[in-house]
């Protein structure tokens, strides 16, 4: 398997407080990687940090052997890394479809002049991002609130339409940040099997950041460790879960 | 010359810095960019000019009424407006234009009574303090020391009293205030009667230094005060300070010959706005501000 | 009440409501769509119509020419503003685009020989020589007034105007239901989602603003055409603030609310003038004029309590928060 992602000591500070200290772990192509860690390891931070939201002071993030850590967010996105947030980003005003259709990656549409000079053209690709869209809205049991504004949503549900979303721009790598949070037991089992078709048939990478610790040693291909800042631990979930570095971090781990 | 556009610069920028603290407390503590500021200064200026011209009372004496006067407005205001649009949960845009609104109300309110001539303070115009090669007015040297003394005071009000403290503490984080036990409210309240007194102060110092002011005079003052702000830093009191020194000097500094023929005083106002680009170009939060955090 | 104007008064209205319909606009599609809080919207109206004043009277160019040179400037000058402040936060933005407007009303006061200075463009040939960049115009208008059997000069002015007013309305309600527009929307809504999910939302809003501005440039000409001469002092931030308030009225959100917002606008504003009765009688013109603001100013503020979705828009939708 070859690296799609290779995150090399990244360093970021906040306030003189170092929330990411030196983190290095690769995630390979095809993998369910999970990322894992107490609260204030550095997790989101390293997120932000990957996914162009924050600048790192210093390290590397490597896209399959491009740099993208200096990068802004959109540009990372279009090079196929598409994260998700913790908090759901639901676009409140706009209906539920248009939050999944507006993720629709290079729609000519978008373009002004194309709209004027090749509106066949945009009509075209807008009908077939609409069968995506409703496609993926039924996958994750959306497609009853297609028309209705997304602020009607629930929790669960607009994490639901972020995954939706983020599926929608086609990504080789989807960074998930804690995506079974709020969601109900059933949705969670769903959302899993989404994921492991996702990977089977389409081929795409998946990070995820999650606190299930049971659900992460069942799925994971790999699981990394952070603790304070850096990745203490990183390999198959049998052997990551008998390290006592990952033992002594959550017993430790700051109340 | 130099030291004179120096010694200038920091009377405005004494002015400024003063006015610049209540906006950014206001900014701090409620959220809300005043646009309506400039005319509470306008208000405080005229009762002053009521008190000082018409009912013939010293400037010290005409100078606190107008610090009362401008206190009760804002509470009045606090109670009448910015209370019920909180109520409502009105967002950043609309307190915004509510104050835009109100901005209008105050000024032509102020036109109407006091009609659209340029006023006077009763001070003596020849009076001159002379130190070296600077030359200060009586309204300057007035405006410069009390703006300077005023600061301090609120910098020794919201540093080591409770009261200031909590005042702090809100700014920084209001809803984590809330959660924490603070009295929102008692602390709004008392935002509103610190930075009522500050508008009526600065509205006064301002009129002072302008020697002749007319009811737009608060108005076109407040562009070069949230310049003040934004350049320090939003939120940041310190920051307010800082960043209307910083302008008063650059403005006037600028017309000095030695910088190529020195800017056309003209345009004292494009240099201030000028520099405020400048600084956010290289860094977006101001100053002292804090960076947007996702 | 005193004797209600005659059909040229509201004629003269309509023009205004109009123009400022175009200006609205603009502030429609940069707030109501992409979330930009553009307080400095006056300037691009300005810079519009001294372009185009100045095109005619120095350059001696024809006005076909000089308009669309009007439009483009101000659209680039909207461009060259949002290049280096588009990233700063929503409230800093809003503070250095009034700041601009300033600035380019500071110029126009003081580069005399480029723009007549204080006094206007009547100056613009230099002094001692009225100066006119109407001609073209008038005469166009003459043209269209006898080939449509028009019965006067406002008339005309009137239905050219709004012509104008309602094609900008068309085209940008068209351009927010394309794709395009859903990007713009979405970036109201949350600009980290969008750039999330591979948009370039700087470049959105820089678009936004270039045809926003360029929208106001058109508003520009339209009002040197309207007043024949024009100085410094007609761009303050007042006129920004009503524009503002008139697509507030109108419903944020929705293109075609703007001429609706402006024509009840227009109709109240210009309706008080003829209140006779109390408390208007009791003070003089002069007065009433700083009344008049003020019932505004109220006006804004009751907007704002009691119904920010102004008259067409719907509570769920509100994009005034």
């Amino acid at each position: 398997m070859s690296t799609l992602l290779e995150v090399n000591g990244v360093v970021r500070s906040f306030g003189g407080i170092h929330a990411v200290d030196g983190a290095s772990f690769d995630v390979e192509q095809g993998s369910i990687t999970s990322l894992i860690g107490p609260n204030g390891a550095g997790k989101s931070t390293l997120f932000n940090v990957v996914s162009g939201f924050l600048r790192p002071e210093s390290g590397r993030v490597v896209l399959d052997g491009r740099r993208i850590d200096r990068r802004p967010p959109y540009a990372i996105a279009r090079g196929g890394l598409v994260r998700t947030f913790q908090t759901p980003r639901a676009l409140g005003r706009m209906t539920v479809r248009e939050n999944v259709l507006i993720a629709a990656p290079q729609h000519p549409g978008e373009r002004l002049p194309q709209t004027i000079l090749r509106p066949r053209r945009v009509r075209g690709r807008e009908r077939s991002a609409r069968a995506r869209a409703d496609e993926l809205l039924t996958l994750v049991g959306l497609e009853n609130h297609a028309d209705a504004l997304a602020s009607t949503l629930s929790g669960g549900q607009r994490k639901l339409l972020d995954f939706a979303r983020a599926l929608m721009t086609g990504p080789r790598l989807l960074l998930l940040d804690e995506p079974m949070a709020g969601v109900s037991p059933t949705l969670r089992v769903q959302l899993l099997q989404h994921v492991l078709e996702l990977r089977e048939r389409n081929g795409v990478t998946f990070l995820i950041v999650e606190h299930d610790l049971d659900l992460v040693m069942r799925v994971s291909d790999v699981v990394v460790v952070m603790n304070e800042g850096r990745v203490i631990a990183s390999g198959r979930p049998a052997a990551v879960s008998a390290d006592p570095r990952v033992v002594d971090a959550y017993l430790g781990a700051r109340p | 010359m130099f030291l004179q556009l120096v010694a200038n610069g920091l009377v405005t920028g004494a002015v400024l810095a003063i006015a610049a603290v209540g906006v950014s407390l206001i900014y701090g503590i409620l959220g809300l960019v005043n646009f309506a500021y400039g005319d509470v200064m306008t208000f405080g200026a005229f009762v002053a000019v009521l008190c000082n011209g018409r009912l013939g009372m010293g400037m010290v004496v005409a100078a606190v009424l107008a610090m009362v006067s401008t206190a009760i407005l804002s509470l009045s205001l606090e109670g009448v407006l910015w209370r019920p649009l909180r109520a409502r949960r009105a967002g950043f845009m609309s307190l915004f234009l509510a104050s835009i609104g109100l901005a209008l109300v105050l000024r032509q309110a102020i036109f109407l009574v006091a009609g659209p001539q340029p006023r006077s303070y009763d001070v003596d115009p020849y009076k001159v303090y002379v130190l070296g090669s600077v030359r200060l007015s009586g309204a300057q040297a007035i405006a410069v020391t009390v703006a300077a003394a005023a600061i301090v005071a609120v910098a020794l009000v919201l540093g080591t009293t409770s009261v200031g403290r909590t005042m702090r503490a809100v700014a920084d984080d209001r809803a984590l205030a809330a959660v924490a036990g603070i009295d929102t409210g008692r602390v709004i309240v008392l935002t509103w009667i610190l930075c009522g007194l500050i508008a009526g102060l600065a509205g006064v110092l301002a009129a002072l230094v302008q020697s002749s002011f007319d009811p737009n005079f608060g108005f076109s003052l407040l562009l070069p005060v949230f310049a003040a702000v934004l350049l320090g830093g939003i939120g940041s009191a310190s920051g307010a300070l800082f960043g209307g020194l910083l302008l008063g000097l650059a403005t006037e500094v600028s017309t000095w010959a030695g910088f190529h023929g020195g800017v056309n005083p003209i345009y004292k106002p494009v240099v201030a706005f000028a520099v405020l680009i400048a600084v956010l170009l290289v860094r977006p939060q101001g100053l002292l501000g804090r960076a947007r955090t996702l | 009440m005193s004797t209600i104007a005659s059909g040229e008064f509201w004629a003269f209205v309509g023009v205004v409501a109009g123009i400022y319909t175009l200006l609205g606009l603009g502030i429609q599609l940069e707030f109501g769509f992409a979330g930009l809080l553009n307080f400095g919207h006056v300037a691009f109206m300005a810079i519009g119509a001294y372009t185009m004043a100045i095109v005619v009277v120095k350059l001696g160019w024809s006005m076909w020419i000089g308009a669309p040179l009007a439009i483009l400037t101000a659209a680039a000058a909207g461009v060259a503003v949002g290049l280096p402040t588009l990233r700063l936060r929503a409230d800093y933005f809003a503070i250095v685009t009034i700041a601009f407007s300033e600035i380019v009303r500071y110029v126009a006061t003081n580069e005399e020989r480029l723009t007549g200075g204080t006094q206007g463009t009547i100056n613009l040939a230099g002094a001692g020589e009225a100066s006119s960049y109407n001609g073209q115009w008038e005469r166009f208008q003459g043209w269209l007034q006898s080939t449509l059997h028009l019965g006067s000069k406002d008339v005309t002015m009137l239905i050219v105007v709004w012509v104008a007013a309602l094609a900008g309305c068309t085209a940008l309600w068209a351009a927010g239901r394309t794709p395009w527009g859903r990007v713009l929307r979405g970036i109201r809504e949350d600009e980290d989602a969008v750039a999330s999910l591979g948009k370039n939302v700087f470049a959105f809003r820089l678009q936004a603003l270039a045809i926003g501005s360029g929208l106001a440039g058109l508003a520009g000409c339209f009002y040197a055409w309207q007043f024949s001469f024009f100085s410094p002092n007609d761009f303050a931030p007042l006129l920004t603030f009503f524009a503002w308030m008139i697509v507030i009225l109108g419903g944020l959100g929705r293109f075609f609310a703007v001429p609706v917002g402006a024509v009840v606008f227009g109709v109240l504003f210009a309706g008080t003038r003829f209140f006779d009765f109390a408390p208007f009688s009791w003070f003089d013109s002069a007065e009433r004029a700083y009344l008049r603001l003020m019932v505004i100013g109220l006006a804004i503020i009751g907007l704002i309590l009691f119904r920010p979705q102004g008259l067409l828009g719907r509570r769920e939708e509100l994009v005034l928060e």
